[in-house]
């Protein structure tokens, strides 16, 4: 995998090269200023602010760890049972536990790309913050190793035991029902860990303000041992850290034995269960066949290729079901925002917690582009002939695409803007341009996403994971975030100005009308130029 | 009705094809034949408008292919080696999928699709999902969509590979039946019995380039070797024969 992206950049002309390093640089020195201003902001807030400083590291790794052990039970499931490389490992002179082993790694390298993309401004800005030294940075590398792995371990096996003994049937709609129930669990211990309101302990009044900050100091937990053991070493306790280290390490080796011991007694016969699903007959789904009638408005060839994806999407159990996972998250991050008691605030506060708001589910928004949108060209794969073939233009095909992309993508993010805005009960003002983002978001990164995903088509790979996280994937997911970033900061920057009195109400105005004017016109420019160039690319490619 | 003058494609330094002039008419069936890699496939992907050529001109029913495109997949049809179908999609469903990309009234696709399935014993596998079906019913399936819309000109790259004797027998006489109804027939293979069986001219092609073409007494004659269509062919493609006999 990793030759192959060396390969994909090698490929690559030496300016494009050039361009994504520039933005990938650009993007993670951005995330950390913003990381910076966000822990400068709570070393601004005395007491709580140190206490909310001081177990944030834990907190994050908690929420990352969680974030990858359930990618992991459905990316673990893709790689190593829907390989198809795997009937070809099968008959090589290789044993089960070592073709086992060696999916478990490339599964935790499909879903662990993001986790370090996130990781090293967030921990640079930690440092910075803290006036620790670079080599910080070096014991999150030796930490977060060991972690990712263990992480991703407990996904795998997870995916395997169940596998093996679930019902028979569509084997990975139960394991979405699993994920689901881990989500609801920890929902459920997040929003219990937070009802403490009598209790004067500054801890739990802090765990008001971030759920999930009493859990995250439990040192039963892996994210503990990772961010204690970081810490260790940035203040010189090298035993402490030491022992920590070694602790990690021994538990992500003994996950990586169960999954080599769990996988030599259960994948043949898992493996067996998922291709002998085969030859089901499929029940008409009378909702598509009442949806299909629905769009009698539009073109053939478009309503044609629309109710293909639509059905494609339904019956492809690794995209729904991710698809699925993505608002279980919401669904805790939601449940989370009813914790603020944000009438409560000083207005600074609630700017704040406002626009943290809009950068968290414009992210979101960016992730959810890059993993459905970005693949969705590719994903034709080797039949894409027949679209190729038909009497309609490749310029037609990418603009359905389009237009697929944006309808799902304005429903959620406009909903979900207007949710989450209006949950916080936001000012009028405010709610209008989080709406406005949201909307002009939906546009850039649905045509971002799908022109981007036409530039790098990849229609030998049918695993969406490999295909997200390629050059191009990568490329689209820093540009989507780029974007966010440059529209969403200007908005942020006035309203703070604004409520810190730092400029006047016919200034903040002015300024308003200009971030509109700026987010348009950034808005065509990111969504006109790659739809652009990956229908020139599809003309161009020889099929 | 096809018509190529010089066509070129080339690879970097490679040359897949090259300087391929060719006229098939209307009711015609040409058979392509050639040893592996020797452009057949290429020129075929180059006539439905896949793969872009390097230089020269094609068209089909006086339509050039690359400023007509949209106008020239109306009326053409290709069957590839390996049918590369929407695996997640169910025979019938793929059957109408066809028939809306190419405009195709669905009263007409509904009952063009109970012959066509009658036809290719695909009838009882209508509802399983491509991905359940062998090649061979993928193959049949193919078929059955690439006649839904009477295409003028068909391409047809390697037509019988995973197809059982019955289905093999039903491919030809279908063919031959289409030709007879006035359409050209452009394939590619490997078996040269086929070609032998069915072709009015054949064209032989090696390392890009055409060294024979015409019927079975012409190609005996431009060979000079007295035999069957094999003997003729494992003459002209020896290695280092590619090109002596394209003026022929």
């Amino acid at each position: 995998m990793l030759r192959g992206t060396v390969r994909d950049m090698q490929r690559q002309s030496l300016f494009k090269t050039a361009f994504i390093v520039f933005f990938v640089t650009g993007l993670e020195v951005g995330l950390f200023i913003l990381f910076l201003s966000g822990f400068e902001f709570l070393g601004r807030m005395g007491p709580i602010g140190s206490m909310l400083v001081g177990n944030l590291l834990s907190l994050f790794f908690l929420g990352l760890g969680t974030m990858l052990a359930l990618s992991s039970m459905l990316t673990s499931y893709a790689t190593i049972y829907r390989s198809r490389d795997i009937p070809f490992l099968l008959v090589r002179p290789y044993s089960i536990s070592e073709i086992v082993v060696l999916k478990f790694l490339e599964s935790c390298l499909l879903s662990s790309w993001a986790f370090f993309f996130v990781v090293v401004p967030f921990i640079s800005a930690y440092a910075w913050s803290q006036h620790l030294s670079l080599l910080f940075a070096l014991w999150t590398l030796l930490f977060s190793i060991p972690f990712v792995v263990l992480c991703s371990g407990i996904g795998a096996l997870v995916a395997m035991l169940f596998v093996r003994w679930s019902p028979r049937g569509n084997l990975l709609r139960y394991l979405v029902v699993m994920v689901f129930v881990a989500i609801a669990i920890a929902t459920a211990i997040t929003v219990r860990d937070t009802k403490h309101a009598d209790n004067p302990n500054m801890f739990i009044l802090s765990s008001q303000l971030i759920p999930g900050l009493h859990l995250a100091a439990s040192p039963l937990l892996p994210s503990w041992w990772t961010a204690e053991g970081i810490t260790s070493f940035g203040r010189g306790a090298w035993n402490r850290g030491l022992f920590l280290l070694t602790f990690l390490t021994a538990n992500a080796l003994m996950l990586t034995m169960l999954v080599e011991l769990v996988g030599k007694w259960t994948f043949f016969n898992g493996w067996q269960k998922v291709i002998g699903a085969a030859g089901r007959v499929v029940i008409r789904k009378p909702l598509l066949e009442l949806a299909e009638r629905g769009l009698f408005f539009l073109a053939h060839d478009v309503r044609a290729i629309i109710m293909k994806d639509a059905r494609t999407f339904l019956r492809d159990p690794m995209q729904w079901s991710q698809f699925l996972i993505f608002f279980g998250l919401l669904g805790f991050y939601f449940s989370s925002l009813r914790t603020f008691r944000y009438d409560e605030q000083l207005p600074q506060w609630r700017t704040a917690i406002a626009f943290l708001n809009i950068f968290s589910v414009s992210t979101v928004l960016c992730s959810l582009a890059s993993r459905f949108v970005y693949p969705q060209v590719s994903l034709e794969g080797q039949s894409f002939w027949i679209l190729g073939l038909s009497p309609t233009s490749m310029g037609r095909i990418l603009l359905t695409k389009f237009g697929i992309a944006l309808a799902g993508m304005l429903v959620i993010s406009v909903s979900l803007m207007f949710l989450s805005t209006h949950m916080l009960r936001l000012s009028a003002d405010m709610q209008l341009s989080a709406i406005a983002l949201a909307f002009c978001l939906s546009i850039a990164v649905s045509g971002m996403s799908t022109g981007i995903g036409a530039v790098f088509l990849d229609l030998k790979e049918r695993n969406p994971a490999a295909i997200v996280s390629g050059f191009g994937g990568t490329l689209n997911l820093v540009m989507s975030l780029g974007f966010m970033l440059l529209t969403e900061i200007p908005f942020a920057s006035l309203f703070s100005l604004r409520v810190w009195e730092k400029i006047d109400a016919h200034h903040f105005h002015n300024g308003i009308i200009l971030a509109y004017a700026w987010l348009f016109a950034l808005t065509a420019l990111a969504s006109v130029v790659p739809l652009v160039l990956g229908r020139r690319s599809l003309l161009s490619r020889d099929y | 009705m096809i018509h190529l003058q010089n066509l070129t494609k080339r690879f970097g330094d490679f040359y897949a094809v090259r300087d391929l002039s060719l006229e098939i008419p209307a009711g015609e069936i040409f058979c392509f034949l050639g040893p592996n890699g020797a452009g057949k496939t290429t020129t075929l992907k180059m006539l439905t408008g896949l793969v872009t050529p390097s230089s020269g001109t094609m068209s089909i029913a006086g339509l050039d292919v690359r400023s007509n495109s949209v106008a020239v997949k109306k009326i053409i049809g290709y069957i590839p080696d390996t049918p590369f179908l929407y695996e997640r999609l169910t025979p019938a469903e793929f059957f109408r999928f066809t028939g809306d990309l190419y405009n195709v009234p669905r009263q007409h696709v509904d009952q063009e699709m109970e012959e066509a399935f009658a036809m290719f014993d695909l009838a009882q596998h209508r509802h399983v999902l491509i991905n359940d079906l062998s090649h061979g019913m993928r193959q049949r399936l193919a078929y059955c969509c690439t006649f839904l819309h009477s295409p003028q000109a068909l391409f047809i790259d390697e037509p019988l590979v995973g197809l059982d004797p019955h289905s093999i027998r039903m491919i030809k006489n279908l063919l031959i039946e289409k030709a007879k109804a006035g359409t050209a027939v452009f394939l590619t293979t490997h078996i040269l019995a086929l070609a032998e069986d069915i072709a009015h001219r054949i064209g032989i092609i090696s390392a890009g380039r055409l060294v024979a073409i015409g019927t079975m007494a012409q190609l005996t004659k431009q060979s000079g070797v007295d035999g069957n269509l094999e003997e003729i062919f494992l003459s002209l493609t020896r290695p280092g024969q590619a090109g002596s006999a394209a003026s022929a």
